[in-house]
């Protein structure tokens, strides 16, 4: 179990731009290929405790829903054959075909969005997003000039990382307080955010302050756009910020050592799918209203 | 003896060439000649005002030429007739990007063959191609389906499926029409834009039974909107006419606004007639329900952020005309011909196959077009 959380911990940091679901559901498989259960009741047990022992070290929506979804690949994979050893080998081939597909969704996506933003565009961004730095990558491949605000993002100043990436692209970048994000919503054109989670109503989880954004965004009718690959999508339905589960609202850490959580500050919210105008997937371009009917097809 | 062997290898491989790069025989020169002739027609029929044709004949006449395509073009398998499909829709669609329909059937038509091919393949569903969680999670290796295998019976079957989808486009503005009592009650005010065939079929329909008055802005600078109200008054439905300027004014008596549209688009909004825009934010503001009677044949997978390809700009001396000359060195004048609504402004969209609302446009799109078609 521990190599499992420090085989996790060295995928992260050896290849910092892979996604975190995406190095959960590596180990997961790494795990699955040492793994010396003979039933597929027991395997499925100890991944379950896997699952949860990664979560404890990374407490984000991100590895949940990846851990979810490839519980959901054991159990539909491992229904085709009756005998079990014979599925083991299946199982470990299909997920690295798995974990390839997964690996080109970032480019689908990126390629799905780029052609939306216009030439003299002026964008507004949140914090660090990956995704978001692939589509504005794609964008200025394109040849075409936009300038990028960011917000800050308090408390770990993840936007000052995002206009560092933004500047080696040549992409002329701002960044502005996460205070300042209504006062500069009349010069942008349109507002593109990643997500950590798309949740079955249609709405995201994402780091906190995005739901200022979007609200912001709405008042001054900017769309609101969403980018986000398909295995994000997670089985919630919050109604509103306290429906959140509060595992993901805070670090791992502070999960474990704090007192009274209400005093903690979260470190992600919850944004309606009344603000957001289209969610980009590799699966296509989405309206909230069909990410439900995405999440239905894999739970049928 | 082995001079005679050469020759008539020579002579094969002679006529083989020969028949791939001339069209030989009289039905393909008649076949490209009627695709000249169609194409010629669609560049000629997007020039503005004047006798408009309607979508539904450009649905139907497409879907005609490409019924033609198919029975009378050399392919043997369904990824040639694919490729010849897109090829000539490609070009249909370039002579007038404005003309969505040409694009919308081309696609229902490459669904049709897909679900033709699956059908003859004996696989269980055609949603096995669709793109979905599911998918990549349980299929095993990248399932590139190339669409190769010959099948004897895939022409004829997919001739008589766009025999169906022929008859279906020839009943849409009736399907539509029957369903103008369940909206239309007595001594209601109905206001409408422009002029809208399937509107005007509508309304005619529940003016059989019930008695409505309707008003009609006239959609200036083109002024459709003359004509509708002429045809309306002939089947004795009370009409006024108002200038578009009076929309707000008037929109505080007016029970319902029902509209016609180019196109719908992915997203649920839609590509109007100019002024429409302005109709449904007036609307939205009284708390007026906006329904869009639109066709299947008219929903697009396209967005509208491609600038260059949504708007229409026709002359503009319709807005100023020429006469003015002074002031035209002076100013630039601009006519555009269409107006992208919002789908928050809409509350229904009334179609053949029913109603629905803006947000499943999704599902409907998935049902008719394949989502490797959406860019042709």
């Amino acid at each position: 179990m521990n190599h499992l959380v420090k085989y996790f911990r060295t995928q992260i940091s050896q290849d910092p731009d892979v996604a975190s679901a995406a190095a959960a559901i590596r180990s997961l498989l790494e795990f699955l290929k040492r793994d010396q259960s003979e039933t597929l009741l027991g395997l499925r047990e100890n991944l379950t405790e896997a699952i949860r022992r990664l979560g404890e070290a990374d407490s984000s929506v991100a590895v949940s829903s990846g851990g979810e979804l490839f519980l959901r690949f054991i159990t539909l994979t491992s229904l085709e054959h009756l005998d079990f050893s014979q599925s083991k080998n299946l199982l470990v081939e299909r997920g690295e075909l798995f974990l390839n597909k997964i690996s080109l969704s970032r480019n689908k996506v990126a390629k799905l969005c780029h052609t939306f933003i216009k030439d003299g565009a002026k964008i507004l961004t949140h914090s660090s997003s990956r995704v978001v730095l692939k589509v504005l990558e794609n964008a200025a491949a394109d040849k075409k000039r936009f300038s990028v605000y960011v917000t800050e993002s308090q408390p770990d100043s993840a936007g000052k990382l995002m206009a560092e990436k933004l500047r080696r692209l040549n992409i002329p970048v701002t960044v502005i307080l996460d205070a300042a994000v209504g006062y500069i919503m009349e010069k942008v054109n349109l507002v593109i955010v990643g997500a950590e989670g798309v949740v079955e109503s249609g709405g995201i989880i994402n780091k906190i302050g995005t739901y200022q954004l979007a609200v912001c965004s709405k008042a001054h009718n900017k769309p609101f756009y969403v980018v986000a690959e398909s295995f994000k999508f997670v089985r919630l339905f919050p109604l509103n910020q306290q429906d959140v589960p509060a595992q993901f609202k805070y670090k791992a850490d502070i999960l474990k050592t704090a007192e009274d959580l209400d005093k903690e500050h979260p470190m992600i919210d919850y944004t309606p799918p009344s603000l957001i105008t289209l969610l980009f997937t590799d699966l296509g371009v989405l309206t909230p209203s069909a990410v439900s009917d995405e999440l239905i097809k894999i739970y049928l | 003896m082995v001079f005679l062997i050469l020759y008539s290898t020579l002579a094969m491989i002679d006529v083989h060439s020969f028949k791939r790069t001339m069209p030989v025989t009289d039905k393909e020169v008649a076949l490209s000649e009627r695709i000249e002739a169609f194409l010629a027609e669609l560049k000629r029929g997007g020039s503005g005002a004047g006798t408009l044709r309607g979508s539904g004949e450009t649905a139907r006449e497409t879907t005609a030429l490409l019924r033609r395509i198919t029975g009378q073009a050399q392919w043997s398998s369904a990824g040639d007739l694919m490729e010849i499909i897109r090829k000539e829709g490609r070009r249909m669609m370039a002579t007038q990007p404005s003309e969505t329909t040409v694009g919308n059937m081309v696609r229902r038509v490459l669904k049709i063959i897909r679900e033709e091919y699956a059908r003859l393949r004996g696989s269980s569903e055609v949603t096995d191609q669709q793109e979905s969680l599911h998918q990549l999670l349980t299929s095993g290796g990248l399932s590139e389906e190339n669409f190769g295998q010959h099948f004897k019976d895939l022409r004829a079957n997919v001739i008589e499926a766009i025999n169906e989808l022929l008859t279906e486009l020839e009943a849409t503005t009736d399907h539509i029409a029957m369903q103008a009592l369940e909206h239309i009650h007595s001594n209601e005010v109905i206001m409408t834009i422009g002029r809208s065939r399937t509107v005007e079929a509508f309304l005619k329909d529940a003016a059989l039974k019930r008695k409505f008055h309707v008003i009609v802005a006239e959609c200036a600078p083109f002024c459709q909107g003359h004509e509708m109200a002429t045809s309306l008054s002939e089947a004795g439905i009370e009409t006024t006419v108002i200038a578009d300027a009076a929309i707000f004014a008037v929109m505080s008596r007016v029970n319902k606004v029902i509209i016609g549209t180019q196109t719908v688009l992915a997203n649920g909004g839609l590509r109007a007639v100019n002024g429409t825009h302005t109709l449904a934010l007036a609307a939205r503001h009284h708390s007026t329900p906006l329904i869009v009677c639109a066709p299947m044949f008219k929903l697009s997978p396209q967005f509208h952020n491609e600038e260059d390809t949504f708007h229409k700009f026709v002359s503009p001396h319709e807005v100023l005309p020429f006469t003015e000359g002074e002031i035209l060195s002076k100013v630039n004048v601009y006519c555009p011909v269409f107006d992208y609504v919002p789908p928050e402004l809409i509350t229904l969209f009334i179609s053949n196959i029913g109603g629905n609302a803006p947000s499943y446009t999704y599902r409907l799109m998935s049902e008719l077009y394949h989502p490797e078609d959406h860019e042709l």
